[in-house]
């Protein structure tokens, strides 16, 4: 059986989102790079990076000796996309709330 | 970029803050505006909340902070009748502020990264919300017809 890796859980830590942003600012770049902007040891890196690969937020390739990763976004998209409804229920119950409070 | 992690939404109400804290932690009113058939509110830390739809059913909920007339916290499960246990549940807190005449309600809905239903739960869930609020925006289109009317 595959392992889950939910993609919620894999954004829940503050620094696998880290690691994600410096993917999106760099492009593309190794687990050693990424090491170098974090406060984290590279096994930890390669560890959080395993995260998010399972959680399909990861492309990687081979260049020589290095494996680069950079970000794959469409998770995020169906994310964000998820984030929006919930958000748009809070706004539709936000705006009962205030009919009710001011219609009195 | 932009990464999904919680929600934040906010309102200004024309109304004093001790009237938006009894809508938003009385049982009557809550369970109006927030569900539609009604709610019960233990208001206590670690007070149990149920709150009633008439279409979806009861989801149960638990008091988190009550801190009148400004904060007020509650975890609620992300299904119908199961407890809001960890990995099935989010946080829902809203803040309170005086603002001018008025009231500035801010609420945060927190947890989504320890849900751990599966991929195929939470499209279930995108779909079942989706329907649901295209639902209410239609009850709300046919009572702003009526008001114009």
């Amino acid at each position: 059986m595959p392992e889950h890796v939910d993609l919620f859980a894999a954004l829940g830590d503050p620094t696998r989102r880290e690691v994600l942003n410096i993917l999106a600012a760099r492009g593309e770049a190794s687990a050693t790079a990424i090491a170098t902007q974090l406060p984290v040891s590279r096994p930890a890196v390669v560890k959080h990076l395993g995260v998010l690969d399972r959680a399909g937020l990861l492309e990687e390739r081979r260049q020589g000796r290095e494996v680069l990763f950079s970000v794959r976004p469409e998770p995020l998209e169906s994310a964000s996309r998820w984030l929006a409804v919930v958000a748009s229920e809070w706004d539709r119950r936000l705006t009962a709330l205030k009919r009710l409070a001011e219609n009195d | 970029m932009q990464i999904p992690d919680q929600i934040e939404r906010e309102v200004v109400v024309d109304a004093p803050i001790e009237r938006v804290w009894s809508l938003i932690t009385e049982a009557e009113y809550f369970g109006a505006w927030f569900a539609d058939s009604g709610a019960e509110i233990d208001l206590r830390p670690g007070g149990a909340m149920t709150l009633r739809w008439e279409e979806h059913g009861t989801v149960r909920a638990r008091v988190e902070r009550v801190e009148p007339p400004r904060r007020f916290s509650y975890r609620w499960a992300n299904a119908v009748d199961v407890e809001p246990s960890e990995g099935h549940s989010t946080l829902v807190e809203f803040t309170l502020s005086t603002e001018d005449a008025g009231t500035r309600v801010r609420v945060v809905e927190s947890g989504f990264a320890s849900l751990d239903s599966s991929d195929e739960d939470r499209r279930r869930q995108i779909d079942d919300n989706t329907e649901g609020w295209a639902i209410q925006l239609r009850n709300l289109g046919e009572q702003a017809g009526r008001t114009v009317a």
